[in-house]
């Protein structure tokens, strides 16, 4: 490398002045630059101008972005995000989701209070059957013990002897005389 | 006397469904009032069933597959009542004062006695309530071999149906489960 090669020019000295103002001059360009600033008043004043004009920028106030641009910017990176979009949570999303929590909590709650119902009729049937048995048996218990059959009792009384006594009257003859029930009536 | 007279015909029309209310209604045909008439006293009890309406149905659809003669007998049913008071510490004039009770009461309500049977001081009473030829209730009031027994049966039905299907349920052996079963209602449970 000879002198000429190594020695920054006031041409380049300009082209890198914007990258070092900025901290972007590599380490090696810096200190060439900062050689040839050492030993040309020239580009010193340009680095300090750029530099003062830099510190001037940066007390202006930021401006605010108008919120159609910023609309437009989060549709257009939604637009861009295919897998998860994101979902906004708004107020009825909120409200289906509690909707939801709801009916299952309540649903659930339903089910089972049901379920416990079925049971409790079940079991209610179960005793009834029995109780109607056991009064039905109650009632054979009773025939028996008295000797009687209730079947022949009732059709004796309320259906043959009607019959037998509406006969003999259209018959225009007395009718015979009734059976007492097994010794006992 | 204008505001009188109006607060008097107001207080008339209001007065006037509670006291049609008020009226006691006819007892079913084919019901024996047992609460009404108190025939046995509730904490001697041995056996208290009381079903009937709904539960009655109910029993009557469960049992259309496994017995659907007994099934067909209780869908005509509208209540079954029962009560057994056993005969011991001197139950038994009160049993026989209690029996009389209700005959009187049936008769005086037109039931039909079938059966009556007063041998060795055991008495049976069969009793029938019917409505233009078709059996609406039976009671059967019975004492002895230690029990003073009212059974009633409401609703429409053949007799001779209760005298078949009783004659193959045996009150001894056909009802293990009766004191396992638990009960809805608090009644007690036949022994």
């Amino acid at each position: 490398m000879n002198r000429h090669e190594d020695r920054m020019l006031c041409e380049e000295s300009l082209d890198v002045l914007e990258a070092y103002v900025d901290g972007d001059l590599p380490a090696e360009e810096s200190l060439r630059f900062q050689e040839h600033l050492a030993g040309c008043p020239a580009c010193a004043a340009e680095l300090a101008l750029a530099e003062k004009i830099q510190r001037e920028l940066r007390t202006l106030p930021l401006p605010d972005c108008p919120p159609g641009v910023l609309e437009k910017v989060r549709r257009a990176g939604k637009g861009e995000v295919v897998a998860f979009p994101r979902r906004e949570r708004t107020l009825g999303r909120r409200i289906a989701a509690v909707a939801a929590a709801l009916v299952l909590s309540v649903g659930g709650g339903a089910l089972f209070l049901h379920v416990q119902q079925v049971q409790r009729e079940r079991e209610q049937i179960a005793q009834a059957e029995l109780e109607v048995r056991y009064a039905l048996a109650m009632i054979g218990k009773v025939s028996r013990r008295t000797g009687l059959d209730l079947r022949d009792q009732i059709l004796q009384k309320h259906v043959v002897s009607p019959t037998a006594r509406g006969l003999a009257r259209s018959l225009g003859v007395s009718p015979a005389p009734e059976e007492p029930a097994p010794g006992r009536r | 006397m204008r505001k009188t007279m109006i607060l008097s015909i107001l207080l008339l029309v209001l007065a006037a469904p509670g006291a049609f209310a008020q009226k006691a209604p006819p007892p079913a045909t084919g019901l024996l009032p047992l609460d009404d008439l108190n025939l046995f006293p509730e904490d001697k009890l041995s056996v208290e069933i009381n079903i009937e309406g709904a539960l009655l149905r109910m029993v009557a659809e469960a049992l259309k597959g496994e017995d659907p003669d007994l099934a067909s007998l209780l869908g005509s049913l509208r209540s079954i009542r029962v009560q057994v008071l056993p005969l011991e510490d001197g139950n038994e004039s009160l049993a026989k004062t209690s029996i009389g009770r209700a005959v009187r009461w049936l008769e005086g309500q037109g039931w039909k006695s079938t059966v009556r049977v007063r041998e060795k001081g055991e008495e049976t009473h069969i009793y029938l309530k019917e409505t233009d030829g078709n059996v609406m209730g039976m009671t059967v009031l019975a004492m002895g071999e230690g029990e003073a027994v009212v059974i009633n049966i409401a609703g429409r039905f053949d007799p001779a149906d209760i005298g078949r299907i009783s004659r193959g349920l045996n009150i001894d052996m056909d009802l293990p489960g009766l004191d396992k079963v638990p009960s809805g209602d608090g009644k007690k449970k036949p022994e």
